[in-house]
């Protein structure tokens, strides 16, 4: 009895978190003309899926699609496969510095973007790339480049350090054992990296405002906040509509990779 | 020297991106600069002088720890009773986990729109819920008067970053070794005193962890209050992020806005080195 008086309260709990997710599907569903209706409707008399065809067909939503996709594919690769070397050089060689160095990737992960962002776009305006994905790219290191790089650490920090030794042993240099024997050791370490910084990156939305600001290379966080800037009334069901759509590689990830994802979780890679 | 080329290509972007920006905006405070043009003169501490001198910017300052100890307090008592929760066996626990983490990784635009057709005055369902259970007589503008606006800001800034106490201390929970509770429920401990006695004193290092990451990362939040309220009614909710993008963008006035963050960059600093100090100790360890 004390058992399922608790499991109805905590689920009671999980779905009152849950409502604003849950309410943002329902009402991309309603037909425009319900959403208006006093007292609203719960359940939709009415499924509709005209909002989802609309913002595929008659708003730029695709191409902001593309670009969050460019940009947070290009980002993220871009991102790993540089921290990946340095979190390797941070963890197995010795250096003067290096102690400093991991030091300031974490105070770097900590720096408000807003310190950065107006000395960034006056550098992209000199170097002739504002508004293009480029320097959204660029831009986006600052953030995703010591937040890779520190989850990365800890990562490879896990790695014992026989099996390199063991490898140089048996003959290896120093980049063979790198690449046959750390790297796929590393591997379940670097697609949690990847997968934290393409949220990361999909979801940056005060570099994509300052620094572009035509809708042909507009990702989707401010394409989509546009949309509701831009019409003037404002079409909720479309806009929920979007919401649900930018969600979709999130769930993507969340329901194939958990598995992924908690192992950044206990490696305190989680970010705000 | 293989490491140090190894770590060449991280140390050349961080130079780029990150340290080369950081002392420019320390230089860039000292001009004068009109944005649209991006001309200045150097007028040196001229801009800290008005900055402090005038009103918005202790406003703003005041804004911005409001902000912060209300929604961080938030954020802690409801990550760690949601923790509790979860750790729990619960049916469909994996399910309750997702769902509750979900807000904390859907983009901050996501759930801005979603709570802003929530807050709708005439069409949105919490005016409708509360007006039905008899909590309100009237709709309530939850965005546009004070002090509405800035605790509508505070319970979704809870809402969406609550999720981040839940992960990081249900990892803890799940390493206190069960002995601890049943020697103390030997003792005699209830429910309560194995919680404060045993539970809290095993979390009180990644509480405060927890705590110093959160303060930096909403002391410095812009996306979501720009959002919402966009630091509105007047400057009723503008925080320090938003002060220094409406000066930039808004007033065109690029030098002073970099007076500004710099400014909001040396009150952080604070928590940076407590938090940096704190990782210290524990890689030593």
């Amino acid at each position: 009895m004390k058992r399922v008086a608790f499991n109805l309260m905590a689920w009671t709990i999980v779905l009152v978190t849950a409502f604003p997710l849950i309410w943002m599907v329902i009402t991309s569903v309603k037909p425009q003309f319900e959403l208006f209706r006093i007292p609203p409707t719960f359940w939709p008399e009415e499924i509709t899926f005209e909002h989802y065809r609309r913002l595929l067909w008659e708003t730029p939503f695709l191409t902001f699609m593309r670009n969050s996709l460019i940009l947070s594919f290009s980002t993220t690769v871009l991102v790993v496969a540089v921290a990946t070397l340095g979190a390797h050089s941070l963890v197995r060689f010795r250096y003067p510095g290096r102690e400093r160095l991991a030091q300031l990737v974490l105070f770097t992960y900590l720096l408000p973007s807003v310190v950065l962002i107006l000395p960034l776009y006056l550098m992209m305006v000199w170097l002739g790339v504002a508004n293009s994905l480029l320097s959204l790219v660029i831009a986006y290191t600052s953030f995703a480049l010591p937040y890779a790089l520190w989850l990365l650490r800890s990562f490879m920090q896990g790695i014992p350090d026989d099996l390199e030794s063991a490898a140089l042993v048996d003959g290896a240099t120093r980049m063979e054992a790198f690449f046959d024997v750390i790297l796929p050791q590393a591997l379940p370490g670097i697609i949690s990296t990847s997968l934290f910084t393409f949220i990361l990156s999909w979801n940056e939305y005060l570099y994509a405002l300052v620094l572009v600001n035509t809708d042909s290379a507009r990702p989707l966080t401010t394409g989509v906040m546009s949309m509701l800037v831009s019409s003037f009334n404002i079409e909720w069901s479309l806009l929920m509509a979007a919401s649900v759509m930018m969600s979709v590689p999130l769930i993507i990830i969340f329901a194939v990779l958990q598995k992924y994802l908690t192992r950044g979780f206990g490696a305190g890679g989680v970010k705000g | 020297m293989l490491g140090v080329m190894l770590i060449a290509p991280c140390v050349l972007i961080f130079c780029a991106v990150i340290v080369y920006p950081l002392v420019s905006a320390v230089y860039l405070s000292l001009f004068n600069i009109f944005t649209p043009t991006l001309q200045g003169n150097f007028v040196g501490l001229q801009n800290y002088a008005e900055l402090f001198a005038g009103e918005e910017f202790w406003r703003s300052l005041l804004n911005t720890l409001i902000w912060t100890v209300c929604t961080l307090f938030l954020q802690v008592v409801l990550g760690v009773a949601a923790a509790l929760m979860l750790h729990q066996a619960i049916v469909f626990r994996a399910l309750a986990r997702s769902l509750i983490l979900f807000p904390y990784f859907v983009s901050t635009v996501v759930a801005v729109l979603v709570w802003r057709w929530l807050f709708n005055d005439l069409y949105g369902i919490l005016n409708h819920l509360m007006m039905w259970s008899g909590l309100l007589q009237m709709p309530l503008d939850w965005l546009g008067s004070m002090p509405n606006a800035m605790v509508s800001i505070v319970l979704v800034g809870a809402w969406k970053y609550f999720p981040f106490v839940v992960i990081a201390i249900l990892a803890r929970l799940q390493t206190i070794p069960d002995q601890l509770y049943e020697a103390a429920t030997i003792d005699g401990a209830g429910a309560w005193s194995r919680f404060t006695d045993v539970t809290l004193p095993q979390l009180k290092d990644v509480l405060m962890v927890v705590v110093l990451l959160r303060a930096i990362w909403d002391f410095k939040e812009f996306d979501l209050i720009y959002l919402m309220t966009g630091g509105g009614p007047l400057i009723a909710t503008q925080t320090l992020p938003l002060m220094v993008y409406k000066e930039a963008f808004g007033l065109d006035a690029m030098g002073r806005a970099t007076a500004v963050a710099v400014a909001m960059m040396a009150v952080m600093l604070v928590f940076m080195v407590l938090y940096l100090r704190r990782m210290g100790k524990e890689e030593a360890r």
